[in-house]
C-alpha cells in the first residue's frame, strides 16, 4: 500500500535532515575568556507578556550596565533570549534549548511558577544554576534544591504572611475574612496566612476560595457579608480583584478595610477606574514587594535608567522586579572569582545577602534557603493618594511550612 | 484495502527504533526532546482519528483519557510502586476503561450534542485533576518519576528516545492491523452511514462504543509516553487549548488516513518551535498567525494536506 | 433567604448576558450547522469596539450598540462570505466538511484574539464604564445596581425584536426557510448564499451586544472569549435548536452558578456548568424546551 512506502520516505528524510554535527564540548559551558553566556527566558507574548517583557529588559540592561563598567573579571556578559509564554511545556523546551544547543553557563528566566517548576528536574540533573526572574516560585524553592534560585519579589508564601500580618498587626483586625484562589498560588498564600492567624490567636471567620477566571463574585461575598468580619483580605488576581471590590462596595461593606495582594493591583491607577466607585477605595490597601511606590524616588531611578535604554517603551509595573535577580547573578559571578565554574556560582549565591535597591528587605539566600525575598510593605491608596503605611513586614520563613 | 498487513508493509516501521538508538549519539538534548514530543503527539493524533476520521464520531473527551494516562502512570509507579512496564499498560487500560462507560451513554446523541457533552466532560476532567489534591496534587503539579526498564533508570530525553520511538512503531502497527481488519470496515461504514451499516448487519452502537474504547487507550498510552520524558504534570496542560491542537493536527493533515495524521501532527507540531525561532522580533504576533494559518489551510485544503495529495495524484493519472 | 434571593437576582442579570452569546451560538448552528468557537472572541471584539467608540470617538453611549453591532455584523458577513463559503464550496456530496468549518472557526478565535492583543491598549485589564451609574436599587432586601436592570431590560428588548425579525419580516421568515430545508429555501428562489451571510452577520452583532453588555460587570482583557463555554452550557440547557430555550438556558445557568457558590464551594462554580451539561444531555439531550431530537432531513 502507497500510504506506507511515503511514510518510510518521510522518515527516512527527517533522519538525513535532522543529521547533525555532534556538539563540541568545552571546559565549563558558557563560558570563554572573554564572555560568559546567560541564557534569559520569560513570556515575551501570549496572555501574560505584561509579567515578563519589561523584567526581562530590565534584567538584560543590568548586565549591560555591568559589561559597561567592564564586566566581571574581564568578560562581558552575553545573553541568549527565549519567550516560555508562561507556559510549563514551552519552559521545558526552551530551557532544554538554552542549555543543550546554545550552551549557556546559566540560566536566568521565569516570570511564571509553574513554567519555573517544569524545568526544575532538568536543571538539577543536568547541574544548570537556574536563576528565577521575578516568578514568585513557591513550587520551586521549597523543598529548597542545590540549583534553582528565586522569589525575588517574594514568594506567595511571603505574601500570605505579611498580609496576615499587616492586617491584625496594623488594622487591628480580630476577625478576618480571606479570599484567594483555588490554584498553585492561592494553596501557598492561604497556607502561610492560616498558620499567621493561628500564632497571633486571631479567628478566620470566612475563607472563600474562588476560580480564577470567575466572572460573578456575588455567591462568595454574599457568604463573607454574613460572617461578618472585620477585616476583608483578597488575594485574587486582577480582573476578580476588581469584581470582589465592585461587591465590597455595593454590599456596604466599606466601613471594614479591604487588602488586596500586590497581585490584583499592577496598576493602582487602572484598578481604581476599572473598580469606577469611589466608596470602594475609602478604606483600602494593598501590598507591595518594592521599597518604594511605584513613581517613589527610589523606584524611579530605575525608571529613568530604563528611559535610557528603551526610550520607545513605557515600562510596565513589574519592570523592577527583573533587577534583583540579574544583580545576585552577577554579585555571585563576582565573588566565584576567575575561574568561575556552575558550582563555585551556586556556592557563592547561597552567600549573598544584600539590599538591591528595589525590593522592601533584604534579597537573602543561604543553605537550604532558596527564596531570595521575604519582606512586603502596604500601602493606603484613596484612588489619587498613595501612603506608604510604616513598617517593612517579613516572614519569618516557618509559618505554614 | 483490507486483510491483514503484510511483513512488507510492517518492515518499514522498525526504522523507528533503530532512529531511535541512534539518534541520541549525534543530536543535542533539544532536539530528542522535540522528537519525543511529536511521537508522543503522533500516537495523540492517531487516536483521535480513529474516533473522528474512522468511526466519524465528533467526540472531544481525548484530552482527558490522555490526562488519565498521565496521571495514571506516574500514580501507579509512586503509590503502587510498579515498573513503568506495568503502570503505563495499566494506565491505558483505566483510560480505556473510563471511555468505555462514558461511550455507553454518549454513543445515544447525535453531532453536536455528542461533541459538547464528551467537550464537557474533558473540562470536568481537568477540573477533578485540579481539585484531587491529594492523588495528583492540584494545582501545584504533580512530580513524576524517572522511569525505570529492567533496572536502567531512564531519567532524560536521550535515553527515553529509543523507547518512545519503539512504543511510536507498535502503535502504528497496531493501526495498521486495526484499518485492515473487519473493525476498520465497520468503523468506516459507520462514518459513511449508520442507516447502511445497520442494513448490512453492523452493529452500530457496539461499533461506536468499541472505537471510543479504543481511542481512550491510545490517548491513554500517549500518556504514558509522556511520562516518559516529562518531569512534571500539570492540570493546566490539559485543557482546551489541547484538544484544539490535537484536532488542528488532524484535520490539516486529513482525517482519516494514518500518514495524513503523521504529517498534520509533524507540522503543526514542529510549527511554534518555528514561530519563536523566525519571529524572534515579532512574537505577539504569534496567534495571529497561527489562526491565518488554519484558515487558509481550511479554506484551500479543507480535506488535509493528505487529501490534497491524494486528489493531486488522481488528477495525474487521469 | 435574602442570600438566595440576592443569588437569583444576580443570577438572572449575568443570565441574560450568557443567554445572548447562546442565541448567537444556535442561530449559526441551526442555520449552517457549524459550532462557532470564534463566538467568544467575536464577544470580545464587540467589547473592544464599543469600548473604542466611547472613549476615542465620543460616540454617545446609547449608540455605541449600534456602532460595534454593524462593525461585528460586516465582520461576521465577511467570514462567511471569504472564509466559509470558500471552505463549503470544496465540499464532495456524501462526505461531511462540518469538521473543517468548525476549525476555521478555531483559526477566527485564534485571528482575532492575536489582533486584540496587537493593540497595546489591551495589555492592561480595563473596563468599560456602566450605562448607567448611580444608588443602588433595592428591590425588598436584594440590592441591584441600576446597570443590572439596564441589561436584563435591553437584553429583553433585543430578544424580542429577534423574534418579531423572525415571524413577522420578509427576511426573518427566508432564513427560518433556509435553516429547515436549504435545498427546498433554494428552490424557491430564496438566495441562500445570502442568507448565510445575514445569519452570521446577525449572530455577530448580538454576540457584539452581549460584549457591551457584560463588559461593565466583567473585566475586558483579550481572553474574555473563555465565556463562550457557559454560552454553550446555556444553549445546551435550553436546548440547542430552540431560541426561547436559549433563554431560559442562560438565565437557569447564571441562577445555578451562585446557588452553587452558595451551599456547594465557591471553587466549584466553575465545574457546575460541564456537571449540568452532562446531565442535562443523559438524561433530557433535548434540553429544557428543544423539540424531539431527529434526524435532519436532507
Amino acid at each position: 500500500m502507497t500510504k506506507f512506502r511515503s511514510l518510510r520516505g518521510a522518515l527516512l528524510g527527517a533522519a538525513a535532515l535532522l543529521g547533525l554535527a555532534a556538539p563540541a564540548s568545552a571546559a565549563e559551558p558558557g563560558v570563554t575568556d572573554q564572555e560568559i553566556l546567560i541564557g534569559l527566558f520569560a513570556p515575551m507574548s501570549g496572555q501574560l507578556a505584561a509579567f515578563g517583557f519589561d523584567p526581562l529588559q530590565a534584567a538584560k540592561m543590568w548586565y549591560e550596565e555591568i559589561n559597561k563598567k567592564g564586566g566581571i573579571h574581564g568578560r562581558k556578559i552575553k545573553v541568549a533570549i527565549e519567550d516560555d509564554k508562561c507556559s510549563p511545556t514551552e519552559a521545558v523546551a526552551v530551557v532544554k534549548k538554552l542549555v543543550t544547543v546554545d550552551k549557556v553557563f546559566l540560566v536566568n528566566g521565569g516570570s511564571c511558577t509553574a513554567a519555573a517548576v517544569a524545568t526544575q528536574e532538568f536543571v538539577t540533573r543536568e547541574k544548570v544554576p537556574f536563576v528565577m526572574l521575578n516568578a514568585a516560585g513557591d513550587g520551586g524553592v521549597f523543598p529548597a534544591t542545590r540549583y534553582m534560585f528565586g522569589a525575588f519579589g517574594g514568594t506567595q508564601r511571603t505574601v500570605g504572611a505579611t498580609i496576615m500580618e499587616f492586617a491584625i498587626k496594623e488594622l487591628k483586625g480580630k476577625k478576618i475574612a480571606f479570599i484567594a484562589h483555588d490554584d498553585d498560588f492561592g494553596n501557598s498564600n492561604w497556607s502561610t496566612a492560616q498558620a499567621v492567624a493561628k500564632r497571633l490567636g486571631v479567628e478566620v471567620v470566612a475563607i472563600e476560595r474562588i476560580p480564577p477566571r470567575i466572572t460573578d463574585v456575588t455567591a462568595p461575598m454574599l457568604k463573607i457579608r454574613a460572617a461578618n468580619p472585620d477585616v476583608l483580605i483578597s488575594t485574587a488576581y486582577p480582573a476578580p480583584a476588581v469584581l470582589i471590590a465592585q461587591k465590597y462596595a455595593e454590599y456596604g461593606m466599606t466601613k471594614i478595610p479591604l487588602v488586596q495582594a500586590v497581585q490584583g493591583v499592577p496598576i493602582p491607577a487602572v484598578y481604581a477606574k476599572n473598580v469606577g466607585n469611589p466608596a470602594a477605595l475609602t478604606n483600602f490597601y494593598y501590598g507591595s514587594p518594592l521599597n518604594d511606590l511605584t513613581d517613589g524616588p527610589k523606584q524611579q531611578k530605575w525608571i529613568d535608567l530604563y528611559k535610557q535604554y528603551y526610550p520607545d517603551r513605557k515600562p510596565g509595573a513589574f519592570m523592577t522586579y527583573g533587577l534583583p535577580s540579574a544583580m545576585a547573578i552577577t554579585m555571585a559571578l563576582e565573588k566565584a572569582g576567575k575561574d568561575v565554574t556552575r558550582e563555585k556560582f551556586v556556592d557563592a549565591m547561597e552567600t549573598l545577602d544584600f539590599d538591591s535597591g528595589v525590593i522592601a528587605g533584604p534579597t537573602v539566600f543561604a543553605k537550604g534557603r532558596r527564596d531570595g525575598s521575604r519582606a512586603s510593605v502596604f500601602i493606603k491608596f484613596d484612588g489619587t493618594k498613595h501612603t506608604l503605611m510604616p513598617g517593612v513586614y517579613l516572614w519569618n520563613g516557618k509559618d505554614g511550612m | 484495502m483490507f486483510g491483514s498487513p503484510s511483513l512488507a508493509r510492517l518492515a518499514p516501521l522498525l526504522l523507528l527504533p533503530a532512529i531511535g538508538l541512534l539518534l541520541p549519539g549525534y543530536l543535542p538534548q533539544y532536539y530528542l526532546y522535540l522528537g519525543n514530543v511529536i511521537m508522543m503527539y503522533a500516537v495523540l493524533a492517531i487516536g483521535l482519528d480513529l474516533l473522528l476520521g474512522w468511526a466519524g464520531q465528533f467526540a472531544f473527551a481525548h484530552i482527558a483519557f490522555f490526562g488519565i494516562g498521565v496521571y495514571g502512570t506516574a500514580l501507579l509507579q509512586i503509590k503502587l510502586k510498579l515498573p513503568f512496564i506495568l503502570a503505563m499498560p495499566g494506565a491505558a487500560l483505566l483510560a480505556g476503561l473510563i471511555g468505555l462507560l462514558i461511550a455507553i451513554p454518549a454513543t445515544r446523541l447525535r453531532a453536536v450534542y455528542l461533541a459538547l457533552a464528551t467537550f464537557a466532560f474533558a473540562e470536568g476532567a481537568q477540573w477533578v485533576f485540579n481539585a484531587w489534591e491529594s492523588m495528583t496534587n492540584g494545582a501545584d503539579g504533580l512530580r513524576i518519576p524517572a522511569p525505570s526498564l529492567f533496572g536502567h533508570v531512564m531519567g532524560n530525553d536521550p535515553a527515553a528516545f529509543p523507547l518512545v520511538a519503539t512504543l511510536l512503531a507498535l502503535v502504528l502497527a497496531a493501526t495498521m492491523y486495526l484499518t485492515t481488519s473487519k473493525l476498520g470496515r465497520a468503523l468506516c461504514a459507520v462514518r459513511e452511514s449508520e442507516h447502511a451499516a445497520a442494513a448490512s448487519g453492523v452493529d452500530v452502537r457496539g461499533t461506536k462504543v468499541i472505537a471510543f474504547a479504543i481511542s481512550a487507550v491510545y490517548a491513554g498510552i500517549a500518556g504514558g509516553m509522556f511520562t516518559l520524558y516529562e518531569s512534571f504534570a500539570n492540570p493546566e496542560v490539559f485543557g482546551f487549548a489541547q484538544i484544539v491542537l490535537v484536532l488542528s493536527m488532524i484535520v490539516v493533515g486529513g482525517l482519516g488516513s494514518v500518514p495524513g495524521v503523521l504529517i498534520g501532527t509533524v507540522l503543526l507540531g514542529v510549527l511554534p518551535t518555528v514561530m519563536r525561532t523566525t519571529m524572534r522580533d515579532l512574537l505577539v504576533w504569534q496567534e495571529l498567525v497561527y489562526g491565518v494559518i488554519l484558515i487558509l489551510a481550511m479554506m484551500f485544503m479543507p480535506r488535509g494536506i493528505w487529501g490534497f495529495i491524494r486528489r493531486k495524484r488522481r488528477a495525474v493519472r487521469t | 433567604m435574602t442570600l438566595i434571593l440576592q443569588a437569583l437576582a444576580s443570577g438572572v442579570v449575568t443570565g441574560c448576558v450568557y443567554s445572548l452569546i447562546a442565541l448567537s451560538l444556535v442561530i449559526v448552528y441551526k442555520s449552517t450547522d457549524v459550532i462557532n468557537f470564534a463566538g467568544g472572541e467575536i464577544v470580545m471584539v464587540g467589547g473592544y469596539i464599543g469600548m473604542f467608540a466611547l472613549l476615542f470617538l465620543g460616540i454617545p453611549y446609547v449608540l455605541i450598540f449600534v456602532f460595534s453591532a454593524l462593525a461585528t455584523f460586516a465582520l461576521g458577513a465577511a467570514f462567511d462570505r471569504v472564509v466559509l463559503h470558500k471552505v463549503l464550496g470544496r465540499a464532495v456530496p456524501g462526505q461531511s466538511i462540518l469538521v473543517a468549518m468548525v476549525i476555521a472557526t478555531v483559526g477566527l478565535s485564534y485571528v482575532l484574539k492575536g489582533s486584540a492583543r496587537l493593540v497595546p491598549y489591551t495589555e492592561e485589564v480595563r473596563r468599560l464604564p456602566p450605562l448607567f451609574t448611580g444608588e443602588p436599587i433595592f428591590l425588598g432586601s436584594v440590592i441591584l445596581q441600576p446597570q443590572d436592570i439596564a441589561i436584563v431590560v435591553i437584553a429583553v428588548a433585543v430578544m424580542l425584536a429577534l423574534w418579531c425579525f423572525f415571524a413577522f419580516t420578509l427576511t426573518g421568515k427566508a432564513l427560518r426557510a433556509t435553516s429547515q430545508n436549504p435545498r427546498a429555501a433554494a428552490l424557491v428562489g430564496i438566495p441562500v448564499r445570502t442568507m448565510r451571510m445575514t445569519v452570521w452577520g446577525i449572530a455577530s452583532a448580538l454576540a457584539a451586544i452581549a460584549g457591551i453588555l457584560l463588559a461593565p460587570k466583567l473585566l475586558m482583557t483579550p481572553d474574555m472569549g473563555v465565556i463562550v463555554i457557559l454560552a454553550f452550557a446555556a444553549a445546551i440547557i435550553g436546548g440547542f435548536t430552540s431560541l426561547p430555550g436559549c433563554i431560559v438556558g442562560g438565565i437557569v445557568l447564571g441562577v445555578i452558578q451562585n446557588l452553587v457558590g452558595l451551599y456547594v464551594a465557591s471553587n466549584a462554580i466553575s465545574v457546575a456548568p460541564f456537571i449540568v451539561i452532562m446531565l442535562i444531555l443523559a438524561l433530557r439531550p433535548q434540553g429544557l424546551l428543544g423539540g424531539r431530537v431527529v434526524a435532519k432531513k436532507v
